[in-house]
């Protein structure tokens, strides 16, 4: 059982932004999409995730359509995302953050919470645990009780990732999450990536840094004009010219594209930076 | 009956010129900086008791003559308020420009307190009578009475919005505020004086606001501190209904709102058989306006917009 | 012992003392106002009965992060409650504590079914909508002349006694009210704490966020509109029964944003910052009684002040009741 997007497609008036795209994704893989700017990358996350509508076609996860749900009935089948703009919840602790993310399992609770307080300190507790042993693993744990909007812009990026992680989601899908970041975090967040594989999860990567996505990623979709241009592993993309044509224009070696990528990137970081 | 019915359309067209000139601020401010002015409706008070100072000023102190000392106190009014409009954005509103959504609205909240209050301890609570404008004559047209005030009302009204739709559209300062109302970010990485345009907006809506304020005290013969609280919601109202950032939206808004609570008021006594009064006027258009919102939330003429695309980041 | 150990040493004990202090003071006050005079004793009635207000209504503006300027209307619900049901108006006498009970549930139940329509809307719209609300509610009180006596109301309603102990004086209200304050305050406070609380407050930091993560928004926010409105209905029903008088005049619009001043001036989100607001709006006019018309003039500029110069309020969000008692007793 997969993820399928089955001719997905979007349009906004006469502009088409995906282009009849059929694709599918195996658990246990990390999956990369890559493409030029305007490419619609992030716009098959966004509908996948329940922010955008589908105009026509269907994603269907596990043999459940998606695409007819609203967005938190999304999220409750398992998918869980992070945003190419840091969201988190800016005025609670990095710990309420993940806490938070148990709503649907315990929200049936409340009242027995409000009225009756050990039972709200063991559920609290039990919540506290799960979160703890995610911040540990994001080397978050130090900063459990500062505010999230606090943070430095690195380890929003990782607490948003671990936010997304935090229930264990069938589907975890990351719109560019190494926008903004040095080497050295980039490097951080490749090893976190690749550690939190499962068997049963399918990751899906937006990403500009083709460093990332070619160290990390065991398959690759590329878009090109809302049109679904490419798919195969790293070292075929590499190998395409297609590819090459898409993203240069011209056939023209990697390095090019990686310049490309450094540039958006840094672009990305001052946009993001300025707002907060 | 062909009367009656022209004598109410000139009602409607009347009372919804004067809800388009208040509509008009909410609709820029919310434009350019996704803020409901709640102090707005006040700014419609305060042009009628600006406008009824520099009046008695202008009689009593230089003794002007009557149709110049009108007119002379119309424009000074319009541009005070439009300055205090500047003045209070600077001090109350500014200040916020980084701040959670919540904040600029309370704090407009408590400009309107400030200036209601204000008022009623300068000029009293009660209401007090308001001198015409215009002179007073009364035409019978098929039957229903038109009077020269109203068409004073309209004219004026008219003459305001068609310089505000030149100002807009056709000036550079125009270009400037669109620009802004798009995407203020944007506006301000190209270099455009993002607090220049602020200014603006604050200038011309309380201006038209002000405007608004002495056609409909002069209308009624009657103003009061607290005139400024119910129009302001009906404003706000058309503003929504027409789609809210929209400057024709604000107009169209305003028109159908009052079409709407003339043939409402006119209507309601006898569709629920005097069991709902014209007292129930100013609940229909509380309802319009709810339902309004659950249908077409973007209003006649506004554009939706995506929940993603919306560039600040928190809701409030 | 260098400056820095000092301070480092004295700050703990000093806020500790504060905290003893703060309970002094409300001990004090609580024990010696059966004491003083019935004009002062209400005075004080009226500071709970808006406490109890802005805790209701905290939930929706403080704790969830929506602007409610209809608050007064689901007063006025549970005022008139008490009025129609206790009175001779439609010749009904029913118990005091059974017509809590009801105020409470028409309060629930009114706070629904704006919610379900409104609660949908963006969040700016909704202030808007809620303040003509408001207003409809006000305007129908004063027109339903047969039902709620229109602008002149309804009066000579009944006592209220509860299993058989009449609540008639000032004094008892004021037992009462303490009683009430206390219990909402409890649950509200530990509705903050509970896995609703804090969807609340991802909605309020990020709704589209919180939607992600997989909360029903709309859901979580009728939760918060119906506990604040069934709280603002209680708080009316016994309003109503402390004056034994009700009209639409205590009801208007200028009434909801007193209780949103009152929030934003003691610290927006913090029950104690709502007592303090309180005890400002209320005790303040009490002072400068000379100068009446001024104190909502300067109120008004006290929360523009506040909120540009000091936007967390008086008392910040995280010096809740928890801190006080934990340093009360020095952990």
């Amino acid at each position: 059982m997969t993820l399928v997007f089955d001719r997905l497609r979007k349009e906004y008036g006469q502009v088409v932004a995906i282009d009849d795209v059929t694709a599918s994704f195996a658990p246990g893989l990390i999956h990369g999409v890559i493409g030029p700017n305007g490419a619609g990358k992030s716009t098959l996350i966004n509908m996948t995730a329940g922010s955008y509508t589908v105009s026509s076609g269907s994603i269907v996860l596990d043999g459940k359509r998606l695409d007819r749900l609203k967005k938190y009935q999304i999220a409750n089948s398992g998918v869980a995302r992070t945003y190419q703009n840091i969201r988190l919840f800016d005025q609670m602790t990095t710990l309420e953050n993940l806490e938070v993310c148990f709503y649907p399992t315990d929200v049936g609770g409340t009242w027995k919470e409000v009225l009756w307080p050990p039972y709200a300190s063991s559920r609290r507790d039990r919540r506290r645990e799960k979160c703890m042993e995610i911040l540990r693993f994001f080397d978050l744990q130090g900063h459990a009780d500062a505010e999230a909007g606090s943070l430095p812009y690195g380890r929003q990026r990782m607490l948003e990732i671990a936010r997304a992680l935090v229930c264990n989601p069938r589907v975890l899908l990351l719109d560019e999450p190494a926008a903004g970041l040095n080497h050295h975090e980039t490097a951080e967040l490749t090893a976190r990536l690749a550690a939190q594989r499962s068997p049963d999860r399918i990751t899906i990567i937006v990403e500009h840094d083709m460093d990332l996505v070619m160290a990390l990623c065991d398959n690759i979709i590329v878009m090109h004009h809302g049109k679904l241009l490419f798919q195969g592993t790293p070292a075929e993309v590499q190998a395409s010219t297609d590819v090459q044509l898409a993203y240069l224009g011209t056939a023209n070696d990697i390095d090019d594209i990686r310049a490309a990528a450094q540039d958006r990137r840094a672009q990305l970081g001052i946009r993001t930076r300025r707002r907060s | 009956m062909l009367g009656n019915l022209i004598q109410q359309t000139v009602n409607a067209l009347t009372i919804g010129s004067i809800y388009a000139l208040i509509a008009l601020g909410y609709t820029m401010v919310y434009g350019v900086l996704r803020m409901i002015n709640f102090a707005h409706g006040e700014m419609f008070m305060l042009g009628a008791y600006v406008a009824f100072l520099v009046l008695s000023m202008l009689v009593g102190d230089v003794g002007m003559a009557g149709a110049i000392a009108l007119t002379v106190a119309f424009l000074v009014a319009i541009f005070l308020v439009g300055f205090i409009g500047v003045g209070i954005e600077r001090v109350a509103y500014k200040p916020l420009r980084n701040s959670t959504r919540l904040a600029p609205m309370l704090s407009s909240l408590g400009v309107s307190l400030s200036l209601v209050t204000g008022i009623q301890i300068l000029a009293g609570p009660q209401p007090v009578a308001f001198p015409s404008f215009f002179p007073v004559v009364r035409y019978e047209v098929m039957g229903g009475t038109i009077t020269s005030m109203q068409i004073g009302i309209l004219v004026a009204a008219f003459v305001l919005m068609f310089g505000l739709y030149f100002l807009v559209n056709r000036s550079r300062i125009g270009i400037i505020v669109r620009a802004v109302s798009e995407s203020r970010p944007t506006a301000q990485l190209l270099g455009i004086n993002v607090n220049g345009a602020i200014s603006m907006v604050f200038f011309v809506g309380p201006l038209l606001g002000a405007a608004g304020g002495i056609l409909y005290a002069s209308y009624y013969g009657i103003m009061s501190p607290s005139m400024g609280a119910v129009i302001g919601l009906k404003a706000f109202t058309a503003a929504i209904l027409g789609g809210i950032g929209s400057i024709p939206g604000a107009m169209l808004g305003a028109f159908i709102l009052a079409f709407v609570e003339v043939g409402g008021t006119a209507l309601l006594p006898i569709v629920t058989h005097g069991v709902l009064g014209t007292e129930y006027r100013d609940v229909l258009t509380f309802a319009i306006l709810i339902l309004v919102l659950l249908v077409r939330p973007a209003g006649i003429l506004g554009e939706a917009v995506s929940e993603e695309s919306i560039v600040y980041k928190r809701e409030f | 012992m260098s400056v820095a150990e000092t301070l480092a040493a004295v700050r703990p004990r000093s806020s500790r003392a504060v905290a003893f202090l703060v309970f002094a003071i409300a001990i004090a006050l609580i024990a010696a106002t059966p004491f003083l005079p019935n004009y002062y004793i209400r005075v004080i009635d009226s500071l709970l009965i808006y406490i109890l207000l802005g805790i209701g209504l905290n939930i929706v503006i403080g704790y969830t992060g929506l602007l409610d300027l209809g608050f007064v209307a689901f007063y006025a619900v549970g005022a008139y409650s008490y009025a129609l049901l206790a009175s001779p108006q439609l010749d009904l006498h029913l118990p005091f504590l059974l017509i809590l009970l009801v105020a409470a549930c028409l309060g629930a139940i009114t706070g629904i079914l704006l919610g379900i329509p409104v609660l949908r809307l963006r969040g700016d719209y909704l202030a808007i909508v809620t303040l003509g609300f408001g207003e409809i509610v006000r305007i129908i009180i004063n027109n339903l002349d047969w039902l709620t006596g229109g602008p002149k109301g309804i009066a000579r309603l009944d006592k209220a006694s509860i299993l058989g102990i009449q609540i008639a004086r000032p004094v008892d209200f004021f037992w009462l009210l303490l009683v009430v304050v206390l219990l909402a305050g409890l649950v509200a406070w530990r509705l903050e704490r509970s896995i609703l609380g804090k969807a609340w407050a991802a909605i309020r930091e990020d709704q589209d966020a919180a939607r992600g993560i997989g909360i029903n928004t709309t859901n979580a926010k009728l939760a918060a509109f119906a506990t604040s409105a069934t709280i603002g209905s209680i708080a009316g029903a016994i309003f109503g029964a402390s004056q034994r008088f009700v009209s639409p005049e205590s009801f208007t619009l200028q009434e909801s944003v007193l209780i949103v001043l009152m929030i934003v001036v003691g610290g927006i989100g913090n029950i104690l910052g709502i007592v303090a607001g309180a005890a400002i709006l209320i005790l303040l006019p009490e002072v400068l009684r000379e100068f009446a018309e001024w104190r909502i003039l300067f109120l008004g500029l006290l929360m523009i002040f506040l909120i540009i110069v000091r936007p967390a309020g008086i008392v910040p969000r995280s010096f809740g009741p928890d801190k006080l008692i934990r340093r009360l007793i020095g952990k």
